[in-house]
This record gives structure tokens, C-alpha cells and sequence, in this order.
């Protein structure tokens, strides 16, 4: 590493130097003294930063309780997850991830083999060109999701809704090797995880009992799965409508 | 409440006891109102945020044993209540500005402090947050406003560091266009 930074230090890294997490801080800070167009964008930044301080209104001393005593009554009725209950629960678990599994290694995965025909929408969307794509992936989610909320809310999908998730499981594929193929390691990875989500419901749902229905929610919830697609959804709904951004020079 | 005693309540709570999970209400209230209000900005949506992440930890508390960090699983409910609402309320934006008395002198003569609390820009910089994606605005308030590191953001949004990074980045990026108008030709490190 050198002493000096021969370039323009970027906004970007302007803004983690702000931060106190700039990988290089005192070359960076070298080339503020010396750099007037660097350190006027730097000014510009921490100025901008300023503008945004807010404070927060005052809570007292008892806003604990008062939270806790207005949260009291809300609270769904929950038995002590004494030993016995608390093996069955993992039991009941340990026997859907065993199912699913079973599922996961081929007696049930939709093929990709020349018998499999390939639902068309995806096909052509990907094939239009990455805002397509990124389109299509978008409205893939957003099914997906009002699937995996219906779920958090008890609503366990019948014969019908399974078909549905099959079609989303076999478009989904398609996105996931789309993303890869683009080099869009994040949404992979979104989609890999909704996968095996859409696989569970696929094959669980219609003879659930109410307690593996929550099971089910309780994985969903630690995977922090639909947090994940909504994220992704608003990003894919970003890259869809904003511009390209101009490279920067500073 | 020291930390042996939180890891204390913490297994109790998760063993079924809801006055150690009272507990846990109790001494994180505060701070999970103060991590809502900073990302919404609105008093009423941060007291809705509150309320509904205790209930979400409450239903997932079995799920927290693996864990190590309560405040971090805590932040995430708190985060995904926040992305949850701000979604719903994308279009119908209630802002507390809509309030504040436009009482305050013209921009030129002011420090870019006073221009913070002045109504006009205060209207501008509430209309530059909401205009963040709810992503963008998770990121940004853990990073600039709970003075989070990069890595605490991505635990706390389960996000890769690159995600976090340019979540970040995009609402900087961002803020620097709406904001130029209220911003003085030279900055504090001039």
C-alpha cells in the first residue's frame, strides 16, 4: 500500500471514510489535504449528512411499562416449552425436514429434462433483456410473497393453491439460473432460499395439522425468509424504473 | 439489567416465562422505539413498530436459542416491522412536518445547522428520507443515526457487505441530489 492515492478518491468511499470505516483512512485523509475537488466532495457529503439529524421524541422513565402493559393483553396464549413439548415441536420439525429432504432429492422435483415442459412467460421475459428479466423477477416475487404471507397468517393453501405454488416453483427455477447465469449472486441466493420454501409448501400443506402449520411459519420466520423477498422485491422494483447512473469522476 | 441478568430472562422467556419476557419489554422499549421513530419518522407508526415487534419476538422466541446477540435479533424484527409499514404506507406518507410553523427566517443567513431545524428544509429532508427505498432507509438509519458499523448492518438485515454497502451508498448518493438546495456552498471541512 502506498502513501499517496494517485486518483480521485471515489463518493463512495468518501462516504466510509465519513463513517470511520474507509479501508485506507490515512491515505485518504492525506489525499483530502491535498485534493481541493476530493474535499469538496467530501464537505458535500458531510453536509449532507448534517442536513438529516433528527431528534427523537423523549420517552420516560416507564415507557417500558406502559409498552409491556399495553402489549400484555395482545400476546397469544404460549403453554412453557417444558421438555416433553418442546422435544415434540423439534420432533414434528426433524419429520417435515425429513419429508421435504426426501422430497428435495428427486422422487418429487419438478424435472428439467426434455419431458418438462417449460412454463413460457419466464422464457421469453428472460430472454428480453435484463429490465425484462428483472421485471419478470419482480412480479415472481410478489406472487411469491402474498403465498408465503397467506402462510404467516394460518391460511394453509388447499389442492388448488399447491398447483399454483408448482407453477412458482418451476418459474422460479428459471429466475434462480437466469440470476446466476447474470452474475447476480444476491438474487440467487434470494431464490434458492424461496425455493426450497415453495418446495416445503408444495408437498406439506393440504394435510397439515395446525401445530406443523406452525412449525412451518417458525422456519419460515428464523429464515427470515419474506423479510428477504420484500427487500428484494423493492430493490428488483429500483433497478426497474431508475436510470442508469452516470459513472462518477469525482 | 446487566447482561448475566438479560441472558437470564432471555431463558426463562423462551422457556415460556412472560415476566422475564416482561422484562425484556422493559429494557429494550426505549431503544427499539428510538430505532422505529428514526426510520420512520413519525411518532404513531414508531409506537405501531414497537408494539408489533415485541409481539413478533414473542411468537418467534423459540426460534432464538441458536443466537447469540438478543439486541441483533431484536433489531432485525424491529427493521422488517419498519420495512413492513413503511411499504404500506408508501403512498399515503403522514409527516409530522406537516405541523411544524413556518416561522423561520430565509435559508441564505443560516448556518447548516440552523437550516436543519428550520421548517422549509426540515419539509425538504423528511420528502428526501421518504423518497428512500425501504432498503436504502433500514441501512442508512442503522448506519448514520444508531452509529452501527457496516457489519453490525449487515447481521442486523441479514444482508451480504456489498448489499449493506450500497444500500448505504444509494441513500447518501441520494440524499446529496434532493438536498443540494439547502446545502452552502462550502461545507464544514472547508
Amino acid at each position: 500500500m502506498t502513501d499517496h492515492l494517485p486518483f480521485h478518491v471515489s463518493a463512495d468511499e468518501l462516504t466510509l471514510h465519513y463513517y470511520g470505516e474507509s479501508s485506507q483512512p490515512a491515505q485518504v485523509s492525506r489525499h483530502l489535504d491535498a485534493c481541493p475537488a476530493c474535499a469538496a466532495t467530501f464537505n458535500d457529503i458531510a453536509a449532507t449528512l448534517a442536513l438529516v439529524e433528527a431528534p427523537v421524541p423523549e420517552r420516560g422513565d416507564h415507557y417500558g411499562l406502559e409498552v409491556w402493559q399495553r402489549l400484555r393483553p395482545e400476546l397469544p396464549a404460549r403453554r412453557p416449552l417444558g421438555g416433553a413439548t418442546w422435544r415434540a415441536a423439534l420432533a414434528v420439525a426433524a419429520a417435515l425436514a425429513l419429508s421435504i429432504g426426501t422430497f428435495v432429492a428427486g422422487r418429487s422435483w419438478p424435472a428439467a429434462g426434455a419431458g418438462s415442459p417449460a412454463p413460457a412467460a419466464p422464457v421469453v421475459a428472460v430472454a428480453s433483456g435484463d429490465r425484462a428479466r428483472v421485471a419478470a423477477i419482480s412480479d415472481h416475487l410478489e406472487r411469491s410473497e402474498r403465498l408465503l404471507v397467506d402462510l404467516t397468517n394460518g391460511q394453509a393453501p388447499g389442492p388448488i393453491a399447491q398447483a399454483s405454488v408448482a407453477d412458482l416453483v418451476d418459474d422460479n427455477r428459471l429466475y434462480r439460473e437466469a440470476a446466476m447465469e447474470a452474475g447476480d449472486a444476491d438474487v440467487a441466493g434470494v431464490l434458492d432460499d424461496l425455493e426450497r420454501a415453495l418446495l416445503d409448501i408444495v408437498h406439506a400443506p393440504s394435510t397439515l395439522t395446525p401445530d406443523e402449520l406452525a412449525v412451518v411459519r417458525t422456519r419460515l420466520d428464523a429464515a427470515n425468509l419474506l423479510f428477504k423477498i420484500r427487500i428484494l422485491s423493492m430493490e428488483m422494483r429500483d433497478r426497474d424504473t431508475m436510470p442508469a447512473a452516470p459513472r462518477k469522476t469525482t | 439489567m446487566d447482561a448475566m441478568n438479560q441472558t437470564a430472562a432471555l431463558g426463562r422467556a423462551v422457556q415460556g416465562d412472560d415476566d422475564a419476557f416482561a422484562m425484556l419489554v422493559q429494557q429494550h422499549s426505549r431503544r427499539v422505539f428510538q430505532l422505529a421513530f428514526r426510520m420512520t419518522r413519525n411518532e404513531q407508526d414508531a409506537e405501531d413498530i414497537v408494539q408489533e415487534s415485541f409481539l413478533r419476538a414473542y411468537r418467534q422466541l423459540g426460534s432464538f436459542q441458536a443466537r447469540a446477540d438478543f439486541g441483533t435479533w431484536l433489531y432485525r424484527i424491529v427493521a422488517n416491522c419498519a420495512v413492513d409499514l413503511m411499504r404500506t404506507r408508501h403512498h399515503r406518507v403522514r409527516r409530522q412536518t406537516d405541523a411544524i410553523d413556518d416561522d423561520t427566517p430565509a435559508a441564505h443567513d443560516q448556518t447548516p445547522e440552523r437550516l436543519a431545524r428550520s421548517a422549509e428544509a426540515r419539509r425538504l429532508v423528511e420528502s428526501a428520507l421518504s423518497d428512500l427505498s425501504a432498503l436504502e432507509r433500514a441501512a442508512f438509519t442503522l448506519r448514520h443515526h444508531e452509529g452501527r458499523s457496516i457489519e453490525e448492518v449487515c447481521r442486523i438485515l441479514d444482508l451480504g457487505q456489498s448489499a449493506a454497502k450500497h444500500a448505504v451508498f444509494r441513500a447518501v448518493r441520494k440524499l446529496r441530489v434532493t438536498l443540494a438546495p439547502l446545502r452552502l456552498p462550502h461545507g464544514p471541512h472547508s
